[in-house]
């Protein structure tokens, strides 16, 4: 009772909550720092927001999740207020073209809740779930996250002290993002045929899109540093299968320059453009 | 790009509350505004009682002051009606008296040439100023001379009173209190 006076008359009550995944990172945590953890599969990478809302100190440590956070913990806990974090999970995940899928108002609600409802026959109990729908057609891009690997992350980070206040996976989001980007810049033109790579610390993701249509979705996770020739056998038939001419666009960001480099040096052979922008991936789960 | 949402896929929590309706912030607001004019008032109300009973304390001295003043104009007033009391004796006692002069020269004309007066005393009453005991010693004089002295004295608004006259030899004693008359 004295705790729900004290939020209404210090307005905490009317401030949005940091553990509401409906509002965006920066409205959760306006003037506060916060921390953003990317974690792949043997690597952890780190960026902290200060109060004023820009992205500040950042890190990256070799190793399992476990290893580092017990290494890291203090650190970590030091570059947050009220140990508040996002974390990226680069790792254990797929994601697959599907068509009719439920759309609804509270679909990521009802997607963290009971996803049986939206999935159907296609939901998997070892599996969590994000979606993003093609705006003008019944496509969707569904992302499956291992349901283990959720529950560890989050109790190794519990273990040492930190709150997370969303679990992504930067990659899909990168996708979003960048999806969004095309269809913003070429709005009042007919629907058209692009093919968008992304790739983010070592995994990788392509979608093919013909006459405004979502047509090929490949992806791999956790391919390591090493794994370039491996993209390059994912990205590779979809260059082949698009039309001459079709655009290609290609987005990154990770702390492994050279995949990035040897990735859009064999893209630019097919006239691809590169979306890249610096610290992308963390503005994106940071801001919004 | 403002819409976007990145998406979420950690465990969703039971325990969370929705969020206030924004309307809502008018009740801390309310209740801040409210404190803060209670405590004004609060401050306000002892600032005035504070002046309030500066001002009683200084009124309760004036009114010292006025009462010691009153004792003391009663006291100057207690003297001045004294004075004023026996000055009124005095007034009414120089009231009372009257020059003695017409009272002799009345007399004196009153009588027939061949009486000789060989003794006029005009004595005043020191209590009654108003009343002055009459002697006349005349020779040569009967008593028909005494009504002519009392006629005289009448004239001049005094009746007698007490006349006493005795003659011895030639010699006639004429005593009387003339009392003054109010006109």
């Amino acid at each position: 009772m004295w705790d729900d006076i004290k939020s209404v008359l210090t307005f905490a009550a009317f401030r949005p909550d940091a553990d509401d995944p409906d509002l965006a990172w920066s409205k959760r945590f306006d003037g506060r720092k916060t921390l953003l953890l990317n974690i792949s599969r043997s690597q952890v990478s780190w960026r902290s927001i200060n109060r004023r809302g820009k992205l500040d100190q950042s890190g990256s440590h070799e190793g399992d999740l476990a290893d580092v956070a017990s290494q890291r913990g203090e650190e970590w806990r030091a570059l947050t207020e009220g140990g508040w974090c996002a974390v990226s999970l680069n790792n254990r995940f797929i994601i697959s073209l599907e068509n009719g899928l439920m759309r609804a108002d509270n679909l990521s609600h009802l997607l963290r809740t009971n996803p049986r409802s939206v999935l159907g026959p296609k939901y998997d109990r070892g599996k969590r779930y994000a979606l993003y729908h093609h705006t003008d057609t019944t496509a969707s891009m569904l992302l499956a996250c291992e349901d283990s690997m959720i529950k560890v992350t989050e109790d190794v980070l519990r273990g040492v002290g930190l709150k997370p206040g969303r679990i992504c996976c930067g990659l899909f989001a990168m996708m979003e993002y960048a999806i969004r980007s095309i269809a913003e810049s070429s709005r009042g033109q007919a629907p058209g045929s692009y093919l968008l790579i992304a790739a983010c610390e070592g995994s990788i993701a392509a979608l093919a899109q013909q006459d405004g249509q979502w047509r090929d979705l490949r992806c791999r996770s956790g391919l390591g540093a090493e794994g370039v020739e491996t993209a390059l056998q994912i990205v590779s038939p979809l260059v082949a299968k698009a039309p001459p001419g079709t655009p290609v666009f290609f987005v990154s960001d990770g702390q492994d320059a050279a995949f990035r480099t040897t990735l859009m040096e064999q893209l630019e052979r097919v006239g691809a453009r590169d979306l890249t922008q610096d610290d992308l991936m963390w503005k994106i789960i940071g801001e919004h | 790009m403002s819409q976007f949402l990145c998406h979420d896929f950690k465990t969703p929590r039971t325990d969370m509350s929705r969020r206030l309706p924004g309307s809502m912030r008018l009740v801390p607001v309310l209740f801040y505004v409210v404190s803060l004019a209670t405590a004004f008032f609060i401050f306000k109300d002892v600032r005035d009682l504070q002046e309030a009973e500066k001002q009683r304390i200084a009124s309760v001295k004036e009114l010292e002051d006025l009462t010691m003043e009153l004792t003391k104009l009663d006291e100057e007033k207690s003297k001045i009606d004294n004075e004023l009391f026996r000055a009124q004796a005095v007034a009414k006692w120089v009231e009372g008296t009257r020059v003695l002069q017409p009272i002799t020269v009345a007399i004196a004309r009153a009588m027939p040439p061949e009486t000789n007066i060989t003794e006029l005393s005009l004595e005043r009453s020191p209590d009654l100023p108003a009343q002055i005991s009459l002697l006349v010693r005349m020779i040569n004089a009967t008593v028909a001379e005494v009504p002519k002295i009392e006629g005289a004295v009448n004239r001049l608004h005094y009746r007698t009173h007490s006349g006493q006259q005795a003659k011895q030899g030639e010699q006639v004693e004429f005593r009387s209190m003339l009392v003054w008359q109010e006109q």
